[in-house]
């Protein structure tokens, strides 16, 4: 018998389970998946908390204070992330241009760029969707008392890569960064810039920026020392997916759940939940053609939204995968415009203020022993509101209080 | 001000405008044809892709059929790199009317098109997803058109042939001169610059709009605007054309292209030809109706949904039919050639309307014959033995599948033609540009760059167009980040970055937004997640609903 069964192992099904550890619990994650975290590029948006928290069933206005506790929980057990509640943080997006968010890697904080009037920007040889010419006319343009210029790297590691025209992937430059022949490489190429600063402006330094694409900037820590021993800032950017950072964040999240004794089934789906009246009891789970049951106090519905298959969606209906919970539906799917309002994305599970699913129609809480965070949360839109990471977290944070 | 002078000026670079350029340059009689959009971006690639044996019209429109199965042999010959012969089945399913068939049986015949039933068990076996309660299965010499790329090679043919083409030109009036025209005026729409072209004679081949075209010059035509909408899934659900042997009605048409499967399609009449939206009830009765040929249909993919509009030419005769809904069957599918000197006295002005993709080289015959005529010009027409392109030498095919995968190689070669010469060699001195941009349809960064240098290339759409890029299962989630840095070399063809990039997923966005479910809503979500997460995009200089940005696509 486990004290919690959590469903779903993206960011909300993780932070739940490693809070609920912390707090002596004994948990189980059952993740089908690996959450969207390589999506993100490694930041966590929290968007306009204050603002949101007043849309009526908007999932900041069930969590509360937990929003900001969850914030101040974040930074603390991740230090090579910051950021200050209540204020927004700018970092380079993969094309260059400037993008706002609330928790950042340290090394991505793209502040020194506003400061300086000189930006070289890094070109490692044949890394996979970075566009040199692009970043450069974008910083350009968003910089334009500075200049901008474009400095090739070439990495031997890589040559049989570039002959055989394949490129290489920022998961693989990542990786590689780390190694001694990666820092050793690094060391060099910076000493090259900061020479060539050196002799034009002598004692100007603090002016000048080095922008770097696919660096590894978290769970690195040797590299951040090579790093920190230069003078000049060396600004990171997010990647296309998949990104190095959001998969290294995600890897400390499951190694923060081993370490605290927490169990990880990866790869195993949830087949459906007994329950008995209103208390969920035993979860089925498939695996390698037998069922076994899993019995639980209490559970987490973490299963994502539809990219996630938390949510299926026909023609006809969207079913919730795991329990068949009835969900908030917008009669109408589809918005007019790609990039503004989408009806679809608010699709989900409404919930009580500690998280328990609720019946759309009556308000009638559903389940006493379950608790829903994450994507599929009824009532909020990540894209348009720019509070994924913020919603995910706080109600991670909040379901593993409750287990 | 730019002035071009010719001795005929088309309007329209749909099938038909394109397919008149290419046979009066192929007669040496001077020719521009001038285009509002990219060429094949209205009705000529809103269709099904069907290259009709003609069997679908045999028992109600006897003269379509007959054009059509001797179009359906002459395309086969001129162009076999735009035609998947794939052959096709008329299906009867139980409860059709059995009487039908005997009627269409003897119709295909007078028609002289080859019929040959199918035994059921081996229809069976050899389309698996089809009906099992299926009674009766025919095979007939349908197959698969592309019509991007047939019209982009009778572009590049009639070029070559001392034909031009004036893309993103928008004609605004026909000049006049006397009782005949003189021309036409507009404005090139890529620089705002205005132009004229003058010319004796002008060809109104712009499909559903030419009876505004024709009105702006005195002179009348009523065309009746008939809206289709189809549905691509994902897979080649089928391996031929399947037909359901009935009279012809509302989904019942599936088409394997490439790596996906078109259904089509309906008939409603629409007064605008931009009513190209479908909507979610449309595609729900799609899907219902296709249900009937393909009973797994529910669990398949789809892609996106699309609509063309059908220009239907209505002769006064045919008027009593009214316009109700599902009228558009009733009004012939042949086409109409119409000198607007003996109906309205305006000289050297013609329309050509109604018709159908299978019999555009046919319109632009008769079209040229009447010029010619006009001109003193006694030279015969070629088009129906001159292959668009020139053959393939075989060495070809062999360095290609050295450079890339076998399949991607093919399917390269299939798209390029003569034109994948320069691709392969930028291949071999930088393997890198073999890399697949596009994975979904297999594309090259060489072959995108080869597009993208193309001087009729302005716009991701037209690079989509030519390459197929964007139009796999992704729908451009990567691909379109992808290609950005090489329109963006090419000396800036758009400004700002960021505006083409939201243009270009809005565009794609009509064809998702009536399909929202399943694998396809992931997708959604997915490339929500990417442009305006991650690279976080936003809505800047549109009115907000993207009707604008879409008006030409």
């Amino acid at each position: 018998m486990w004290d919690g069964l959590v469903i779903g192992g993206g960011l909300a099904g993780l932070t739940a389970g490693i809070r609920a550890l912390e707090r002596g619990k004994k948990i189980l994650i059952v993740s089908e998946g690996v959450g969207s975290l390589a999506f993100a590029g490694g930041v966590l948006d929290f968007g306009r908390v204050r603002e949101l928290r007043r849309l009526e069933k908007h999932p900041y206005a069930y969590v509360g204070e937990a929003a900001q506790r969850a914030f101040s929980y974040f930074l603390q057990h991740n230090p090579a992330y910051t950021g200050t509640w209540g204020r927004q943080g700018s970092v380079l997006t993969p094309l260059g241009t400037l993008r706002e968010t609330e928790i950042l890697p340290r090394r991505l904080d793209a502040s020194p760029l506003f400061k300086a009037n000189r930006i070289v920007v890094a070109v490692p040889e044949g890394l996979k969707d970075f566009f040199p010419e692009i970043v450069k006319a974008n910083l350009q343009k968003q910089f334009p008392s500075g200049s901008v210029r474009l400095k090739r790297l070439s990495v031997q590691e890589f040559a049989d890569w570039r002959a055989a025209g394949k490129s290489i992937p920022g998961t693989v430059y990542a990786e590689f960064w780390g190694t001694e022949r990666g820092k050793t490489a690094l060391k060099r190429y910076i000493g090259e810039i900061a020479g060539e600063i050196a002799g034009k402006t002598a004692g100007e330094a603090d002016s000048e920026a080095i922008v770097f694409p696919g660096l590894p900037a978290i769970g690195c820590p040797e590299l951040e020392e090579v790093l920190g021993e230069t003078s000049l800032p060396v600004v990171g950017m997010t990647s296309f997916p998949p990104s190095a950072i959001g998969l290294a964040l995600y890897d400390s999240l499951t190694r923060k759940v081993k370490a605290l004794g927490g169990e990880l089934l990866n790869g195993v789906g949830v087949d459906r939940v007994e329950v008995e009246s209103t208390w969920a009891r035993r979860a089925i789970i498939r695996s390698k053609g037998k069922e076994t049951a899993l019995r639980a106090e209490a559970f987490v519905l973490a299963t994502g939204g539809f990219l996630g298959r938390g949510l299926i969606a026909t023609p006809a209906e969207v079913k919730e995968t795991v329990f068949g919970l009835p969900l908030y539906v917008p009669p109408v799917r589809g918005g007019s415009s790609f990039l503004g309002e989408q009806p679809y994305a608010r699709t989900g599970v409404e919930v009580d203020d500690r998280l328990r699913p609720r019946d759309p129609a009556t308000g009638e809480v559903l389940l006493e022993n379950v608790f829903v965070a994450g994507r599929i949360l009824a009532h909020w839109d990540p894209w348009l509101e720019h509070c994924g990471g913020g919603v995910s977290l706080s109600s991670g944070l909040l379901a593993g209080e409750l287990l | 001000m730019a002035r071009y002078s010719a001795q005929v000026v088309i309007i329209g670079g749909g099938a038909t405008g394109v397919g008149i350029l290419r046979d009066l340059s192929l007669r040496g009689i001077s020719s521009v044809l001038v285009e509002q959009g990219d060429l094949a971006h209205g009705t000529s690639s809103r269709f099904h892709g069907l290259l009709h044996s003609g069997a679908r019209y045999a028992v109600k429109d006897p003269v379509s059929a007959t054009e059509c199965i001797e179009e359906n042999k002459i395309l086969k010959h001129i162009a076999p790199g735009c035609v998947d012969t794939t052959g096709g089945w008329f299906v009867q399913l139980p409860g059709d009317e059995v009487d039908y068939a005997e009627a269409w049986l003897k119709g295909c015949e007078t028609a002289g098109i080859p019929v040959q039933e199918v035994p059921l068990r081996e229809a069976l076996q050899r389309e698996p997803l089809l009906a099992k309660e299926a009674a009766r299965v025919f095979e007939v010499p349908d197959a698969a058109v592309d019509g991007f790329k047939l019209v982009w090679e009778n572009a590049k043919s009639a070029r070559r042939y001392g034909g031009r083409y004036l893309t993103y030109h928008r004609v605004e009036a026909i000049l006049r001169e006397g009782e005949g025209v003189a021309g036409v005026r507009g404005e090139n729409l890529l620089t705002g610059e205005s132009f004229t072209v003058e010319a004796g004679i002008v060809v109104n081949a712009t499909g559903a709009w030419a009876d505004r075209l024709a009105a702006s010059a005195g002179a009348s035509l009523e065309v009746v605007r008939d809206k289709g909408i189809l549905l691509a899934f994902n897979h080649r659900l089928f391996h031929r054309v399947i037909n359901r042997l009935r009279p012809p009605g509302d989904g019942d048409i599936f088409v394997p292209h490439e790596t996906i499967t078109i259904l089509g399609t309906t008939s409603e009449w629409v007064d605008t030809p931009l009513d190209n939206q479908p909507t979610g009830r449309e595609v729900e009765r799609m899907m219902a109706l296709g249900k009937a040929l393909l009973p797994a249909i529910a669990g398949k993919r789809v892609i996106r949904a699309f609509a063309g509009v059908r220009p239907l030419h209505r002769s006064d005769s045919e008027l009593a039919g009214g316009s109700d809904g599902g009228m558009g069957r009733e009004v012939s599918r042949t086409f109409a050639l119409i000198d607007h000197e003996a109906e309205d006295g305006v000289k050297g002005f013609l329309s050509i309307v109604g018709g159908k993709f299978t019999t555009y080289r046919l319109m632009a015959e008769k079209v040229s014959d009447w010029v010619a005529a006009k001109l003193a010009n006694d030279v015969p027409c070629r088009t129906a033995t001159e292959p668009l392109q020139p053959e393939l030498p075989a060495h070809l095919s062999r360095q290609a599948k050295v450079l890339l995968p076998c399949a991607a190689a093919g399917k390269m070669l299939q798209r390029l033609g003569q034109d994948a010469v320069p691709v392969l060699e930028a291949i071999a001195r930088d393997p890198g540009k073999g890399e697949l941009l596009c994975e979904c349809e297999m594309v090259t960064v060489a072959e995108v760059e080869k597009i993208v240098a193309d001087e009729d290339a302005h716009h991701l759409a037209d690079v989509r167009r030519k390459t197929r890029l964007g139009m796999g299962t992704c729908q451009g989630a990567f691909c379109t980040y992808r290609a950005l840095p090489l329109m963006w070399r090419e000396g800036g063809k758009y400004d700002p970055l960021s505006e083409e990039l939201v243009r270009f997923l809005n565009q794609r966005w009509k064809g998702i937004r009536p399909v929202l479910w399943g694998d396809q809503l992931r997708e959604t979500e997915l490339t929500r997640a990417i442009y305006a997460g991650l690279l976080a995009l936003r809505e800047s200089g549109t009115n907000g609903d993207g009707g604008t940005l879409c008006g030409m696509d």
